[in-house]
């Protein structure tokens, strides 16, 4: 190999090399680029970084208002115009009655988890499913109709959803199933709630099964397996943690959901105690229907009606504190499964 | 391997295969059923309520027969707001996140910030914008605390939705544009944002829908009343929007033809969602057609 | 084209000594060193992968607005080394201009792909920009077959009239190189000709580098050949002198195909 300059040059070249220079000719005037460019350049990334650092700050700012509210509750306060709480009354008990100075919110608490575990339940195996049928055995046609579908239900507001229990669902249940009994409750919260999580959860399971390598597929397919034994074995196993992410995101979803739960849940903070003496009473069925309360559906109801500064009204900031934790949470959470995937 | 031990009986498993098939095929139709039952009911509700002066009568708070007409601006005026708020930041954002962050830790946070942003329940930024703006700011129930609260919740969507449009711009296009003597904003500005422009408008289109059929926020910033001046413009007066007040006449219950009233709104919300849709797919269609 | 019997008259417009690049840990190139002339075709060959595109992008430093590349040693231009204070990348990227593999046209109009560049350094009026057009249209032998719809799409055109159109966009701005990333390996067998007739003419005026895999399209339009292998120069010579009686064995045996 010769890369010495001598021998990889035949021409004279020296004679016409000119000096070396430190700067070269000035650009004609035509083509040179403006001071104000120039400076535009340099400077814009910082308007850019701004507007990052101003998502950072909101995210910072909802966290500081929220817990200067939330935790005033447990703080003696001069804003405070009543007696200063402690965790444990609030945190871990059921006894929710502001009216005689009683606020403990697992009542809410429960009520969310209840939904949201119950929607959940209606909303991951029917959107993982739908998920796998749109990624690998619908038809082209029905891929798109699929997708379109979706748009729609994940952009319908959630007051329609709500009058659409209220007037639809909940004269149906109380016709078919309680003899004409008013209808509210989890059940019909939960089916509400499933239907506008799903499009969450079957999109991201649909860019999950699309994500994965075709060989697993037809790796698994070669060895003689059947579509759904791909799917079944193969498939959904190796889509897991991406899966796991999708139920968490539409978790995030249902249990932040305010308005369309509120309207057709029946807003009773007691529902423990009316559940009980539903279930003493037998039907089954009956509790499911029973009128009950979330975080967000006594945040609605009862926030325009409490005073400021209030122990009531500081609690019902505590909730709202309570549902921005879990959503950070959530979010960390699906940044593990994410690790997983890559580990 | 688990699927050769599931293999013993093969009929069986031709059985099995066929059977889930079908399950999903009626999963995917039952979804179908839903949403032509959803729509369906609701437009047939709402048919009789829809009639012109409906859409342009003002509201009546004790009596039957009052229209929408205040709540259709409000919401129009609103969802234009809090986008004209939102839009110069998320684009910012997205500027920053697909152009400059690089590719470590910093762009990681920043997602972080984003997707958290984004999973906040709605209710959470009524609360946040209700002790800023309402409170704090003492600005009470108004146009202004809306549009501003609003805007927290189309900021993530937009900063989104422009990272992935631009990362999707072609690497080729922005080297012609350096090639040429551009600077890196140049380049931004004239070929990356063009570029990107058309996937920008169809995540705007869905962001106004979203803000459009969003209450939780607006009830605890706007306000349940509306002006009794139209239109009124002015951003210090309350700003009840459609979906507000379909909320707000089935829970108060003060108005005789409540049902009527709030079946009206609703289809009108459906008809404004199924509208929007249809330009998205438009746009998304042209989209398509030029990378083609 | 350049004879051995003709002695070189133009002089040295870029240089290179001891140039390195890396990409991360991996060196892509080593140790080279070479000049080329002003106003002569420079054909850069070698197989795929021994980093002639990456060479090439080095001389705009465009490869530091996509790529991680690091670059050692001294690249001149005119003397002055591009990567040391003193220098303008916005302005060397205009002196140097670049063509790229694929015709990559702006989604925009024919004349607007054009007053693109000019556009960028604020030349607004309309007339300036008219005459710019049409200079640089004709300069790439573009102007006759589009005078009458500049105002459509670029993406209408052809891929050879697309990448000459690329062409005439470079030249907009008056460049003083043109770098060819294998302008015509995507171009049919009458696209390429032109495309060849166009660098033949180019180089009246310009000093243009031409990446190729393809050695007849070097042994027709350059005056200079640099074979590079595995990330190393080989040798550089009159094409004429490479093409007949190169000193070394590998390139022989690269240029008549006992090679891979």
């Amino acid at each position: 190999m010769n890369d010495s300059p001598e021998s990889s040059l035949v021409a004279p070249a020296l004679l016409l090399e000119l000096p070396a220079a430190d700067r070269l000719a000035p650009a004609p005037p035509e083509f040179r680029q403006s001071r104000f460019h120039r400076l535009a350049d340099r400077w814009s990334h910082l308007v850019f970084l701004a507007c990052s650092l101003l998502v950072v700050a909101l995210i910072g700012g909802i966290l500081f208002f929220l817990a200067a509210r939330g935790l005033a509750a447990f703080l003696p306060l001069t804003g405070n115009t009543g007696r200063t709480l402690s965790f444990a009354e609030v945190f871990l008990s059921t006894d929710w009655a502001p009216s005689s100075d009683h606020f403990g919110i697992l009542p809410f608490l429960g009520g969310s988890l209840a939904v949201t575990g119950l929607a959940l339940l209606l909303a991951a195996p029917t959107g993982i499913l739908t998920g796998v049928f749109i990624a690998k055995l619908a038809p082209s046609w029905m891929r798109s109709l699929m997708r379109q579908v979706m748009d729609l239900l994940v952009g319908i507001p959630s007051v329609v959803y709500g009058i659409f229990g209220l007037t639809i669902i909940l004269p149906l249940v109380s016709h078919s199933f309680l003899k004409d009994a008013p209808a509210s409750g989890f059940a019909i919260s939960a089916m509400i709630l499933s239907v506008m999580i799903v499009p969450t959860i079957v999109s991201l399971a649909t860019d999950a099964f699309e994500g994965l390598p075709l060989s697993l597929d037809e790796g698994s397919q070669a060895l003689g397996s059947s579509r759904w034994q791909a799917i079944w074995h193969v498939l959904i196993p190796a889509a897991r943690p991406r899966l796991l992410t999708a139920c968490v995101l539409g978790l995030g979803r249902a249990i932040g959901e305010a308005m369309a739960v509120q309207m057709v849940i029946g807003n009773n903070p007691q529902w423990i105690a009316l559940m009980r003496e539903f279930t003493d009473r037998a039907p089954f069925l009956r509790a499911l229907f029973t009128p009950a309360a979330t975080l967000t559906t006594e945040l609605v109801q009862e926030l325009p009606n409490t005073p400021t500064g209030s122990p009531w009204n500081n609690v019902l900031f505590a909730m709202g504190l309570l549902l921005y934790l879990l959503t950070m949470v959530l979010i960390l959470a699906t940044r593990r499964f994410g690790r997983n995937e890559v580990a | 391997m688990r699927a050769i031990a599931t293999l013993r009986s093969p009929s069986r498993a031709k059985h099995v295969d066929k059977f889930m098939r079908g399950v999903l095929w009626v999963i995917a139709l039952g979804f179908i059923l839903v949403l032509a039952v959803f729509v369906g009911a609701i437009l047939h509700q709402g048919w009789p309520v829809l009639r012109l002066d409906f859409l342009t009568r003002m509201p009546e708070t004790l009596e039957a027969g009052g229209g929408i007409k205040p709540q259709i601006f409000n919401s129009i005026y609103l969802v234009l707001l809090s986008l004209g708020l939102s839009l110069p930041i998320g684009l910012g954002a997205g500027v920053y996140m697909a152009e400059y962050a690089g590719k470590g830790r910093t762009l990681n946070f920043f997602r972080l910030c984003i997707e958290t942003l984004a999973a906040t329940p709605s209710i959470v930024l009524a609360l946040f914008g209700m002790i800023v703006f309402v409170q704090t700011l003492g600005w009470s129930f108004s146009i202004r605390s809306g549009a501003l609260t609003l805007a927290l919740l189309n900021i993530p969507v937009i900063t989104r939705v422009t990272e992935v449009s631009l990362m999707s711009v072609p690497r080729e296009l922005k080297e012609a544009s350096y090639g040429l003597g551009a600077t890196k904003l140049q380049t931004i500005l004239k070929v990356a944002l063009p570029y990107a422009a058309t996937g920008i408008l169809t995540g705007l289109v869905l962001t106004a829908g979203r803000a459009f059929g969003e209450s939780a926020i607006l009830v605890f910033t706007a306000g349940t009343n509306t002006s009794a001046i139209f239109p009124d413009f002015r951003l210090t007066v309350p700003g009840e929007t459609l979906s507000v007040h379909l909320w707000y006449v089935t829970s108060d219950g003060t108005l005789p033809d409540a049902r009527e009233i709030a079946a009206g709104t609703a289809a009108v919300m459906i008809l404004v969602l199924l509208i929007l849709n249809l330009s998205v797919r438009f746009l998304d269609r042209a989209i398509r057609r030029r990378t083609r | 084209m350049l004879s051995p019997k003709t002695p070189e008259t133009k002089p040295v417009k870029l240089s290179v000594k001891d140039v390195a690049f890396s990409y991360g840990e991996k060196k892509i190139l080593d140790a080279l060193t070479l000049d080329i002339h002003a106003e002569r075709v420079t054909a850069i060959i070698g197989p795929s992968g021994c980093g002639k595109s990456t060479f090439l992008k080095c001389f705009n430093r465009i490869h530091e607005v996509t790529t991680a590349v690091k670059v050692s040693g001294d690249m001149l231009i005119d003397g002055v080394d591009i990567y040391k204070g003193g220098i303008d990348e916005i302005d060397l990227r205009r002196r140097v201009g670049m063509v790229f593999q694929k015709p990559n046209p702006f989604p925009k109009s024919i004349y607007e792909n054009v007053a693109f560049g000019p556009r960028l350094f604020g030349v607004n009026d309309k007339v300036t920009l008219d005459v710019l057009v049409e200079d640089a249209l004709r300069k790439a032998a573009l102007w006759d077959e589009v005078k009458d719809r500049l105002k459509e799409s670029a993406s209408g055109m052809s891929g050879g009239q697309q990448q000459r159109l690329c062409i005439a966009r470079a030249l907009a701005v008056g460049p003083e190189v043109l770098l060819m990333d294998e302008p015509c390996s995507a171009l049919d067998p009458i696209a390429t000709s032109k495309i060849e007739e166009l660098i033949m003419e180019l180089k009246e005026s310009l000093t243009i580098v031409i990446v190729t895999h393809n050695m007849q399209q070097a042994a027709r339009v350059s005056d200079y050949t640099a074979f590079f292998w595995l990330g190393r120069l080989v040798e550089m010579d009159l094409t004429e002198r490479i093409f007949t009686t190169p000193r070394e064995r590998m390139t022989e045996d690269y240029i008549t195909g006992r090679f891979g």
